[in-house]
C-alpha cells in the first residue's frame, strides 16, 4: 500500500472528534473519547444483535444479514434487514428486498422499489447529521 | 412520468395557478402551481418542479419533483425525484427515493402499508424489537 493511497478524514461516531487515518486503517482509537473506532468497510452476512453498531466505513448488510442495533456509519447499503435507529454521515441505500425498521437521519437516502422502510425519516442535503445532536430525535438544521 | 393510460386525460394546474380546496379526479393530474387542500383520486398525481402543494393527498400513484407538505397515502407507489422536498407522513406499498431528495416525516412503506397495520406495526417495530440503544451522548 503506497503512501499516496491516501488518507481519510473521519469523525468519531461517538464524540465527533476529527480523526485522520490512512485509507487502509481498520480501526483507530479516538483521540476524543479514547474508544476504538472501526473504520473498515464491512459486509454483514449474519445476524448481529447488539446495543450499538458503529463503523466509520461503508457497511453493506447482505441479503442474509440482519443488524439489530443503534447504527452509526458513514454509508449504509441494506439488502437484508436493519432494526434500530440509523444515522449515516453520507448515505443510506435500501435495495430491493432490503428492510429498514427504524428512524433514519442521513444527507441522502435512496430507496429502491420493493424495499421496506418503516420509521421516521430525516433526509436531505441539510441533514448532515452532526453527531453531537441528541441522537435521532432532534437533528438541528445545519447552518 | 409514466405514459398516459389509454383514454385517460390529464388535468394540469399550471405554474400561475393557486388553488385552495378539495379536488377529486379520475385519470391523472399534474400540478405546477400552488395547491392547498385535499386531493383524492385512484389515479396519478404529478407534483411538478415548480409546484408547492400542501394538504392531504390520497391517490394511486404520486410523483414528486417539487415541494410538498402534508400527508400522502398512495395505493400504488410514491416516487420522489432528486429535486423533491417533502415534509409529512408517507404511506405506500412502494416508495422510490432518488438520491438528493429531501424527506422528513414518518414513513410506512411495505407491501401491506395500506392494510391498516401501518401505525401499529410501526409502533411495535420501533419500540419493541431493537435493544435499547445506548444514550446518544456520553461525556
Ligand atoms: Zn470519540
Amino acid at each position: 500500500m503506497s503512501k499516496s493511497a491516501g488518507r481519510r478524514s473521519l469523525l468519531c461516531p461517538r464524540c465527533d472528534a476529527p480523526i485522520d487515518v490512512s485509507a487502509s486503517t481498520k480501526s483507530v482509537p479516538c483521540p476524543g473519547c479514547h474508544r476504538n473506532i472501526r473504520t473498515e468497510d464491512e459486509v454483514v452476512n449474519d445476524y448481529q444483535a447488539r446495543v450499538e453498531y458503529y463503523n466509520e466505513g461503508h457497511v453493506e448488510v447482505a441479503k442474509k444479514g440482519i443488524i439489530i442495533a443503534e447504527v452509526r456509519v458513514r454509508n449504509l447499503t441494506i439488502k437484508g434487514e436493519v432494526k434500530g435507529p440509523v444515522r449515516a454521515r453520507e448515505s443510506v441505500q435500501i435495495a430491493k428486498g432490503g428492510r429498514l425498521y427504524g428512524d433514519v437521519v442521513a444527507p441522502t437516502l435512496s430507496v429502491e422499489e420493493g424495499a421496506v422502510l418503516v420509521g421516521r425519516v430525516e433526509v436531505g442535503p441539510k441533514r448532515a447529521a452532526p453527531l453531537d445532536s441528541p441522537a435521532l430525535d432532534a437533528v438541528p438544521q445545519a447552518g | 412520468m409514466p405514459p398516459m393510460p389509454p383514454g385517460g386525460s390529464e388535468t394540469v394546474l399550471g405554474a400561475d395557478v393557486t388553488f385552495k380546496g378539495e379536488c377529486a379526479y379520475e385519470g391523472a393530474m399534474r400540478i405546477e402551481g400552488k395547491f392547498d387542500g385535499k386531493i383524492t383520486s385512484k389515479g396519478r398525481l404529478a407534483i411538478g418542479k415548480t409546484a408547492h402543494v400542501s394538504g392531504e393527498v390520497t391517490v394511486g400513484l404520486v410523483n414528486v419533483e417539487g415541494v410538498f407538505k402534508g400527508n400522502v397515502a398512495s395505493s400504488e407507489k410514491i416516487e420522489l425525484a432528486a429535486s423533491a422536498q417533502m415534509t409529512g407522513d408517507v404511506r405506500a406499498p412502494k416508495l422510490v427515493v432518488a438520491e438528493g431528495a429531501t424527506l422528513v416525516g414518518n414513513v410506512v412503506v411495505s407491501p401491506d402499508a395500506l392494510k391498516g397495520a401501518g401505525s401499529v406495526e410501526r409502533d411495535a417495530i420501533l419500540s419493541g424489537h431493537a435493544p435499547q440503544p445506548a444514550p446518544a451522548v456520553r461525556r
